[in-house]
């Protein structure tokens, strides 16, 4: 029996249960048992973007105690996931015996696509969805985690699937954490361009990995084009509903 | 030149509702990215050939004094005449006192961004000396004393209309016209007329070749070459970090910066400059002169992670490949810096304390970081200077938090490692946030996260929150599955 | 201003002091990178690959036999253009066509840089009074389509850059794959290396206004080679 260890960031805890309920249910439904840890609470990269380092180093040092003892992690937020790998080591830098738990964790952690097709081995899980999908490569994930190939194959392997590209799809959306709130001007520019390009596709349904990318193309969506949709992986391939 | 980096939000409002400006971004760095991910694939293996650039400057970066006297030497053996300015007074000095000896009236400049850096034009203006711009696009851009745009365009975003009016008043054109074909011939006679008589023509410097005290220029329009070629005298300016080791490297370099900067295989003209010219020659310089320019460069050098601004070799393959410059343009960046790589080198220069929005006003997205051939990670040196205002850092000029953040980030910090109390907070902000909310959504809220609003939705903060559903998921038909054992592949 | 002041010789020492205070940090040896596939191709390649790249950048390329065909080559050109005027280079290449001789059979006016006399002369004859410039080129680098010229007293740089047309005469045994290979040669001898080396890949070219590009900015509006061989 697998076990994976679930990592719920802030974002889908608060504002977008849905994905870790479906993350809960596609895991099972690959005869993976998820756990969750009660005690996890962020993986520290609001402070971190925003210069706070001994705050992030908290942060990093509770995620450890956490999940230290795991031997897979699965999270749907690629974002924290290369919080974790990237950051992690660098923070605990000057400290050896934390840097070689950070180093440990690092090696166990992955994004759900990733998680899916890379270490389960699966593509096809029954996933089914009738029309034209698209899928938007968040920064963190494509460039941070090199992870583009596997949710794009989970998604055109789903049943009744028609998957069409997206124009630009590895340009930004304008999230960008605290930069959407920061700087909103051009934040709101970057993100009606990311959603022309979603209505240029010609795509139904439009499908990422990052729950930051959904609050933001989602809320426009939402705002703008209410009709179009967009949904997390794992609602997607669980086939249950989400925002946008 | 002028400092604007603290009117960075006040010129991107503007700039971002300038519909010329959002023409050409739109359409430019597209098609030149598309270009260069085309003209990369003429290497056999382009990410080894981007690794083998990124190596070169990391070998230039940890070798810098040393590459520096042995191009020093070289060049001398050559004949140049090699100078050092700490600032750029200095810098500025020599230039004026050289042109003054030669009773020089006017100047011939190419496009150099060190010399945008240390105000070359102004002082040399405040001293009765016409400096002419000869690149067509800094050309316009002076005219119309406005910073460049883009690396390669300074000017592209300029109506045409624009610059039929300004060659009209000053380029001596006589018919109005609004072809850019015909304003650019216009420009060519104007400038051609000062390339045929100056005297002293300055350059920027691409390469600085250690081994053989060679300086190298890329360029399309071929006015560096004529400024190498017309006048008695040369003035070449240089930053510390144009160094490179090998003419081997700077081939490969040469490959790197066309490709990155314009999507060519090599600019129209690069030459290569080995001291003065040789007696017999009939044209080219008899006295080479060689500033080195540091301006803060060698206290930059002591941190070892701000001295990596010092490998980029100016190529705009950032600036090209960045989402929020499509949107914003060259000017909010507020000096001779632009772009991704301005974001980088502009606060190390001037302080970080003013220029906080340069490394702020950014998503990390990497897109930077992924195609820059000489090894910059730019979202790592922005999240290091955002924790050098933490630490109020004096070396870099750090700023202040605000209180109320610091405060936050406190109380973050406490709760981040105590779940209970990290849960009760969300319990207790649910209420106050989706008092906001109707149906589930919330289109409007004030204080610090009104921007999102103006065009965004948002989920009211969910009624059970995934910590709180978990007890019931768990319960839920699992195969097999039992509690409290651990994640195991 | 004081000699000192003129020679920033303490900014020197202040300069290279800070940079050489900081410990050296050990650099990464440099990745393996395979061969540009340019070194695997034979003479015939390399010369339809040079034509191919030069004629993108917009260069014009004749390829002739030898050099009396190159002389009736460039008599089509000059005659076809309406050239009264020319300047030419004396190097090896341009000097064995004895070009002022083929001037006077034409009616062309052939400038040598030593007509001239004096730098100022010169450069008022390449500047205002010259049509055409034609040079020799050292090299032909196939990976671009690009010429390489090394200057010296024989190869005035304003010749292949004032003229508004720029006329280069290359044997095909001066065909080499990469600018590595020109460049191992011209600077391999530390003792003897060239003043001014110019890589030309076609005209003078702008997009600066609108981003509309065009040919013969500053230097010249068109380039033709004549490859002999």
């Amino acid at each position: 029996m697998k076990i994976a260890s679930l990592f719920i960031p802030c974002i889908v805890d608060l504002f977008l249960p849905e994905i870790g309920e479906a993350t809960v249910q596609v895991l099972r439904r690959l005869g993976v048992d998820p756990l969750y840890h009660k005690a996890q609470t962020c993986c520290g990269q609001p402070a971190m973007n925003a210069g706070y380092r001994d705050q992030a180093k908290k942060a990093a040092k509770h995620f450890i105690d956490v999940f230290g003892d795991d031997d897979v992690i699965v999270s749907p937020s690629g974002s924290c996931v290369y919080m974790v790998k990237h950051h992690y080591p660098e923070l605990l830098s000057d400290e050896p015996v934390w840097l070689q738990r950070a180093e440990e964790v690092s090696k166990r952690i992955f994004e759900l696509s990733q998680y899916i097709v890379d270490i389960l081995g699966i593509e096809e899980l029954g996933a089914s969805f009738n029309g034209a999908v698209t899928y938007h490569e968040s920064c963190h994930i494509l460039r941070g985690l090199g992870v583009s190939d596997q949710p794009k194959r989970l998604i055109q392997k789903a049943d009744g699937v028609k998957f069409v590209s997206l124009p630009l799809a590895d340009m930004c959306c304008g999230f960008g954490g605290e930069f959407a709130e920061t700087y909103d001007y051009i934040s709101e520019e970057m993100v009606k361009e990311k959603v022309g390009c979603y209505l240029e596709s010609g795509a139904d349904l439009l499908v990422l990995c990052e729950p930051g990318c959904l609050l933001n193309i989602g809320g426009y969506l939402s705002r703008n084009h209410p009709e179009k949709k967009a949904l997390h992986i794992a609602n997607f391939l669980a086939g249950t509903g989400g925002v946008g | 030149m002028e400092i604007r980096t603290t009117l960075f939000n006040e010129i991107a409002e503007k700039e971002i509702r300038n519909p010329y400006a959002r023409a050409f971004l739109k359409a430019m760095p597209a098609a030149i990215a598309a270009r260069r991910k085309t003209v990369m694939g003429s290497f056999p293996d382009p990410d080894a050939a981007q690794a083998c650039g990124q190596a070169i400057r990391a070998e230039v970066v940890a070798w810098l004094p040393e590459l520096l006297e042995e191009f020093e030497k070289n060049a001398l053996a050559r004949g140049a005449k090699i100078l050092w300015a700490r600032d750029a007074g200095e810098a500025n000095e020599m230039v004026l006192a050289i042109a003054k000896e030669r009773n020089v009236t006017y100047v011939t400049k190419g496009k150099s961004m060190v010399t945008e850096e240390i105000g070359l034009n102004d002082a040399l203006a405040e001293s009765g000396i016409e400096p002419f711009e000869t690149d067509l696009g800094e050309f316009i851009a002076q005219q119309l004393k406005r910073p460049p745009f883009h690396i390669v365009g300074p000017a592209i975003n300029v109506p045409v209309e624009e610059v039929c009016d300004l060659f009209m008043e000053k380029a001596g054109m006589e018919k109005p016209t609004t072809d850019p074909v015909e304003l650019g011939y216009a420009a060519r006679l104007f400038l051609r007329d000062k390339f045929h008589h100056v005297a002293l023509g300055v350059t920027g410097v691409n390469m600085a070749v250690a081994e053989t005290g060679t300086i190298i220029n890329l360029e399309n329009e071929g006015n560096i070459r004529f400024n190498k070629s017309s006048p008695r005298t040369q003035v070449s300016i240089m930053s510390l970090e144009k160094v490179v080791p090998t003419m081997e490297d700077a081939m490969h370099l040469t490959r790197l910066l066309s490709r990155n900067c314009t999507g060519q295989a090599i600019s129209a003209y690069v030459s290569m400059d080995s001291g003065p010219k040789k007696p017999g020659e009939i044209d080219g310089p008899e006295e080479l002169f060689i500033i080195i320019v540091d301006n803060g460069r060698s206290e930059i050098y002591a941190d070892s992670v701000a001295r990596e601004a010092l490998r980029c070799i100016r190529c705009g393959g950032c600036l090209n490949i960045c989402p929020v410059y499509a949107k914003i343009g060259g000017y909010p960046y507020g000096w001779a810096y632009s772009g991704p790589m301005g974001q980088v080198l502009t606060p190390l220069l001037l302080g970080l304390d003013r220029t906080q929005d340069l490394y702020r006003a950014c998503t990390l997205c990497g897109s930077c970081r992924e195609v820059c051939p000489a090894g910059v990670d730019h979202p790592s040196m922005f999240l290091y200077y955002r924790s050098k205002d933490v630490e109020e850092d004096r070396g870099l000029r750090g700023k202040k938090r605000p209180w109320k953040e610091s405060r936050f980030f406190d109380l973050w910090s406490r709760a981040v490692t105590h779940s209970a109390l990290w849960n009760l907070g969300f319990r207790l902000a649910r209420p106050l946030v989706n008092r906001y909310s109707h149906s589930g959504v919330i289109t409007r809220m004030g204080g610090y996260f009104e921007g999102w609003f103006r065009t965004r939705n948002l989920p009211a903060i969910a009624k059970e929150t995934f910590h709180e559903r978990w007890k019931r998921l768990r319960r839920e038909t699992a195969p097999g599955g039992q509690n409290g054992r651990k994640g195991k592949p | 201003m004081s000699e000192e002041e003129i020679t920033g010789r303490s900014a020197r020492e202040d300069i290279l002091g800070r940079l050489k205070e900081i410990p050296k940090t050990v650099v990464e040896p440099r990745p393996d990178m395979p061969p540009l596939r340019e070194l695997s191709l034979d003479r015939e390649q390399m010369i339809t690959t040079f034509i191919e790249k030069l004629t993108l950048e917009e260069g014009i390329v004749y390829r002739v036999q030898d050099g009396r065909e190159a002389i009736a080559r460039l008599t089509e050109i000059v005659v076809g253009e309406g050239l009264q005027k020319v300047m030419v280079s004396t190097d090896d290449v341009v000097a064995s066509l004895d070009l002022p001789a083929w001037g006077k059979e034409q009616g062309i006016a052939v400038l040598t840089p030593r007509d001239s006399g004096d730098r100022d002369s010169f450069r008022d004859a390449v500047f205002d009074e010259v049509e055409a410039g034609i040079t020799g080129a050292d090299y032909a680098v196939a990976e671009s389509g690009t010429l390489v010229i090394v200057h010296d007293a024989d190869q005035p740089r304003l010749i292949s850059l004032a003229p508004i047309m720029h006329i280069a005469l290359v044997s095909v045994e001066r065909i080499v794959p990469t600018y590595e290979r020109a460049i191992e040669e011209l600077y391999g001898d530390t003792k003897n290396i060239p003043s001014h080396v110019t890589f030309i890949t076609g005209p003078s070219m702008t997009a600066d206004i609108k981003g509309k590009p065009f040919k013969g900015m500053h230097g010249p509006r068109r380039l033709m080679v004549i490859l002999i061989g």
